[in-house]
């Protein structure tokens, strides 16, 4: 398989996160966007790591540790969100506006 | 054969573990895994108590750090580097957090009310430095990822911890963005990989000298490497964080994060881009550059039209992220630029701390607001402040002069310094831009003292309830002070100190 | 080491007078003026010591300060320096006495004046450029609070329009003093701010240009030079009137002295280059601020345009680039700073006993004070260069310079003189001739014996230095030949 296919997936991937993030309103849909943006990373170090043939596995080992710290991100933006919605009872960031945004 | 079944074949070098070169780190490990016992176990702890304890946590890290001091090599095959960058920002970041400590102890409620930050926030504060001096050391983009990531984790807790609305929208906005820029320094780091066959930043080093890698991804990948940074650097335009940020959370959280993130960031900022990209100088600068200047004029223009000090503070900070780009922008030719930019992030460090500490004191004053955003640090607060509390307003008008870059006092220096290596690297255009834009920020800072000196007081002095008690904001407002002055008026031992970091090992 | 005790000593008093106890003001005006008076008194002494006829530096002391950056602590005294040394020192004990019935946070002002002084002295002696830059610029913070903390209705506004105007022309020079470093590094290998070090280092033409042209943004807005003028008035009609006093009497020669001690000696060939373009501004300076100043209705910010129309005469002065003109220009910053000081006293004192300063508030003074009229009478014939006063020497010799260099100016200049004394005169004519008008000047108070003590001074020196220039002229002379002999030095 050509190292090209994985590589514009994983921009696609991407791309369709970070429209996520700047075109969603509702904060939990903003969390699973970034969400997909971090796997479309995860898809690409894989890819290089089986192009590259590199013998210290380096691109899978760091795909561990984005999956990892992504589900540590997760928990403490869910823990933020969920804060919010019980003083705010919305999870609108449009709505969260006290501070300028 | 597929790849992953020969690497199974052949055993993998395993690193040797080099425990003195991480030993600071440990320390900090350590500690604040203790204070989080202590939190968990002890709930009645005082917050003396536990200000102690990370106290003494910060000064075993410091004693570690100038064992360490002669130190130069690169640890855990590369991962890991001990040079000038590392040590001058260990220093730094562990006064910066002793500093931090202070604030944080002082909190920000008067007698009989309840605390606004949990005790949580002292072993989260350990954290949030454990990653940062890990960022300050780290030569893998492995590891730079990785303490990003523990530190990140660590203030968008620190920020919205606290019963007030403001600061837990502050978080959820730093929390959004900061993930969102992580992605795209992931994705730089991908490519770079991608196109080098290493994350380490040795390798990288070399490989782009190499003209066989492949140089449209490689250069797809710094630009996103560059993104991801200039976002946490907060430089224009990936700034839009900021003010909202510093406005919302706590001040002592906040002073945390303008002076200990700034630190941390810019050091990796110049080793990956200093160092290992070095060779690739002459596609990345324009780009710096042209974000050092609209990172210097926009974070000016936006200070001055500012009502609240906290808010206009969050901008200034944006327009010396813009000085500092022009110290990253001259380094990669010029080693000037790396100590003018580690010496400024020093200075920069106090002084910002110091204003930040007034806000503080001047916050307690006054009945507490009821609205959400909860701190008094509009200007409307300082009027008249020098008649009120004349020891405040003076050490508002020091470090307020000293952003500015009045001489004597340590930003001066700091600027001068950064302006000379960008005149070295022949970037003069750039340090006239910087003049430029120094003028337009004496503006907002001069409005402050404006402000504090040259308006009388509203109101009914007689209503203003007093501070109360504030030895440890007293003590940790005096250092800041007491640095700024006498960095300005001596500043020759820490120019060396940071001379010393001007080479670095990758 | 004297001269550094001279340096210092107000910085010292400042501290002290900031030590005095709150419940004890009155005494902070003691401590004060005992500061500047020691301060005198170590100048006087440093005059003493001074070798006439030695063009270089004298008195010098030299230590580190940054090795790491080649900034080093440099100071020394030539003919040029010495007066203006003892005149800031002469005019802050009469600025110090002048505020002695203060009342609103006499500490605070004391202390701002005593380091106002420091840092002014610093500019004179500095023999290191960043040491000079650094000076330079500690002059705003003492002279940004005076005017804004203690100044009129419009004190902010003028403060922030000082503060900013100055402090973008003070950054280009430090542009121009890196750029000059950088150079001279480049050249020579060693890393230094000697001022004589980078004098005789040889810069290229081209170079020169625009490094003068930086050094030009700091000096013309500080002096200033006519079309950078427009934040004195504000600054001087709002400070109080004891600041105008350092502030038109030795701040406002700071920007001149630059010109004459570090633009021309480093930069020659940008001189010259120049040299048109500041006599033209010169001229069309004294002329314009002259004529705005006879319409002037405020007789504070009348004396204020018509400070900087005098102060054109320097500038021409100088920038005549021979002997009489520089020792002309040296001469009359020491008489503009006597006699400018002298009419803001004045001012000072009638807008404290009538609360205003409006010129047609007043007139036939001359009945109920006239002891206060012979005083501004000579110091007003001092002001537009009667013979025998010290105006008119060196308003004689930097006209006498400029005709020498080009006739032009000098006989535009000319008409300046003339239209100095015409609206000079027919401000004191209105004020203190004609009919007693106003109810409320009949009873005036003439001067007290403070106010002899601050104004006798400054009289006796207008006459005495008007009937014997001499001994100032002839310290004067071999460092402003120096200056001749850089200037016209050939370019390499």
């Amino acid at each position: 398989m050509p190292l090209m296919y994985p590589l514009v997936f994983a921009a696609f991937l991407f791309s369709a996160g970070v429209y996520g993030v700047l075109a969603r309103r509702n904060a939990v849909m903003v969390l699973m966007s970034i969400e997909l943006m971090l796997n479309a990373v995860n898809v690409n170090l894989v890819a290089f790591n089986a192009y590259l043939r590199d013998e210290l596995v380096s691109g899978q080992v760091f795909a561990l540790f984005v999956i990892a710290v992504a589900a540590a991100e997760v928990g403490i933006g869910l823990a933020i969100v969920l804060l919010i919605f019980r003083n705010r009872e919305t999870v609108n960031i449009d709505e969260v506006d006290l501070l300028r945004w | 054969m597929h790849p992953l079944a020969q690497a199974t074949t052949q055993p993998l070098p395993l690193p040797e573990v080099d425990w003195r070169a991480i030993a600071p780190e440990l320390a900090l490990a350590v500690a604040g895994v203790v204070l989080l016992l202590v939190v968990a176990f002890w709930p009645r702890a005082g917050r003396g108590v536990l200000a102690g304890l990370t106290l003494a946590g910060l000064a075993a890290a410091a004693a570690l750090t100038v064992w360490n001091w002669d130190l130069e090599r690169v640890a855990f095959e590369g991962a890991v580097s001990l040079d000038g960058i590392t040590r001058y920002a260990r220093a730094v970041l562990l006064a910066v957090g002793a500093l931090a400590t202070l604030m944080v102890a002082q909190g920000d409620s008067r007698e009989g009310e309840p605390d606004d930050s949990p005790p949580e926030v002292f072993p989260l504060l350990l954290f949030a430095l454990l990653g940062m001096v890990l960022l300050a050391a780290a030569s893998d983009l492995l590891v730079v990822f990785i303490a990003l990531e523990i530190l990140s984790l660590s203030l968008y807790v620190m920020a919205g911890e606290t019963r007030r609305l403001a600061a837990q929208e502050a978080a959820m906005k730093y929390f959004l963005l900061g993930a969102f820029s992580s992605a795209f320094l992931l994705y730089g780091i991908a490519l770079c990989y991608g196109a080098t066959g290493s994350t380490n930043l040795l390798e990288i080093a070399d490989a782009t000298g190499d003209p066989t890698a492949d140089g449209t991804l490689l250069l797809a990948g710094v630009g996103l490497l560059a993104v991801g940074f200039l976002f946490k650097v907060s430089a224009v335009p990936f700034h839009m964080w900021t003010p909202d940020v510093y406005q919302g959370t706590p001040t002592p959280v906040a002073a945390f994060m303008a002076a200990a993130t700034k630190v941390a960031g810019f050091a990796v900022f110049l080793r990956v881009f200093a160092g290992a990209l070095g060779g690739l100088v002459v596609s990345w600068r324009p780009v710096i550059a042209g974000a050092a200047v609209l990172t210097m004029l926009v974070g000016a223009a936006l200070a001055v039209v500012q009502t609240d000090l906290k808010r206009m503070l969050a901008y200034s900070s944006i327009s010396h992220a813009g000085y500092l780009l022009v110290g990253v922008a001259a380094a990669a030719t010029v080693p000037a630029g790396v100590s003018a930019s580690m010496f400024y992030l020093l200075t920069y460090a106090f002084m910002v701390m110091g204003a930040f500490m007034v806000v503080q004191y001047v916050s307690r004053l006054g009945p507490p607001d009821d609205d959400a955003i909860g701190e008094r640090s509009s200007l409307e607060d300082y009027r008249g402040l020098a008649r009120r509390h004349p020891w405040a307003a003076g050490l508002l008008a020091v470090f307020m002069l000293a952003l500015t870059g009045i001489p004597p006092l340590s930003g001066f220096w700091a600027k001068y310094y950064v302006f000379l290596a960008g005149i070295e690297a022949g970037l003069t255009w750039l340090v006239v831009v910087a003049v430029i834009s120094s003028v337009i920020s004496a503006f907002f800072y001069l409005r402050v003292l404006v402000v504090a000196y040259l308006q009388e007081p509203v109101g009914d002095p007689g209503a203003e309830t007093a501070p109360g008690r504030t030895p440890a904001l007293g003590v940790a407002l005096g250092l800041a002070g007491l640095l700024t002055v006498a960095i300005g008026l001596a500043p020759e031992a820490l120019i060396a100190a940071a001379r010393s970091a001007e080479r670095i090992l990758g | 080491m004297l001269l550094t005790a001279t340096l210092f000593a107000p910085l010292a008093g400042a501290l002290l007078v900031a030590l005095v106890p709150a419940a004890r003001q009155e005494s902070a005006r003691l401590v004060a003026l005992a500061a500047s008076l020691v301060t005198l008194g170590l100048a006087v002494v440093l005059a003493a010591r001074f070798q006439t006829g030695d063009a270089g530096f004298q008195l010098g002391m030299t230590a580190e300060w940054v090795p790491a950056f080649g900034v080093s602590y440099r100071v020394g005294v030539d003919g040029v320096s010495l007066p203006l040394v003892l005149l800031t020192a002469v005019l802050t004990p009469l600025a110090i006495a002048g505020s002695w019935r203060m009342a609103d946070r006499p500490r605070t002002y004391l202390a701002l004046l005593l380091v106002l002084e420091t840092a002014m002295l610093g500019v004179f002696v500095s023999l290191d450029l960043f040491l000079f830059y650094v000076f330079w610029e500690a002059v705003l913070v003492p002279a940004y609070f005076l005017i804004g903390s203690f100044g009129g209705e419009r004190r902010v506004y003028a403060a922030v329009k000082f503060f900013v105007y100055t402090l973008l022309g003070g950054l280009l020079m430090l542009v121009g003093i890196i750029a000059l470093f950088w150079l001279h590094q480049q050249a020579t290998g060693t890393p230094t701010f000697d001022y004589e070090a980078l004098v005789d280092f040889q810069k290229a033409p081209s170079t020169q240009r625009w490094l003068f042209a930086a050094f030009f943004a700091a000096f013309a807005i500080k002096t200033p030079v006519w079309p950078f003028h427009t934040w004195l008035p504000d600054a001087y009609t709002e400070a109080p009137t004891t600041t105008t006093v350092l502030l038109a009497g030795v701040m406002s020669k700071l920007g001149v002295y630059g010109f004459l001690r570090f633009a021309l000696p480093l930069f020659p060939d940008g001189a010259r280059w120049a040299q048109p373009v500041l006599l033209t501004l010169a001229v069309v300076g004294i002329l314009y601020c002259a004529l705005v100043a006879t319409m002037q209705r405020d007789f504070k910010t009348l004396v204020a345009y018509s400070s900087v129309s005098h102060l054109g005469f320097i500038v021409l002065g100088i920038f005549a680039f021979n002997l009489q003109g520089l020792q002309g220009g040296v001469f009359y910053m020491v008489a503009h700073g006597l006699v400018i000081g002298g009419l803001f006293f004045i001012t000072g004192m009638l807008e404290e006993r009538r609360g205003t300063r409006r010129i047609e508030e007043f007139g036939g003074l001359q009945q109920v004070v006239p002891r206060m009229g012979g005083v501004m009478l000579v110091i007003t014939l001092g002001s537009v260069a009667l013979p025998g006063l010290v105006g008119f020497v060196g308003e004689f010799l930097t006209l006498l310079g400029a005709f020498l260099e080009n006739r032009v100016y000098a006989v535009l200049a000319t008409v300046g003189v003339i239209l100095g004394a015409v609206y000079l005169l027919w401000a004191y004519q209105r004020m203190w001739h004609g009919p007693l008008e106003r109810e409320e000047n009949r009873s005036l108070p003439d001067l007290t014996r403070r106010e002899w003590a601050i104004l006798a001074p400054l009289v006796a020196a207008i006459i005495v230095l008007g009937l014997f220039p001499r001994p100032v002229l002839d310290r004067v002379e071999p460092s402003a030949q120096r200056v001749v002999e850089q200037t016209q030095a050939p370019s390499p």
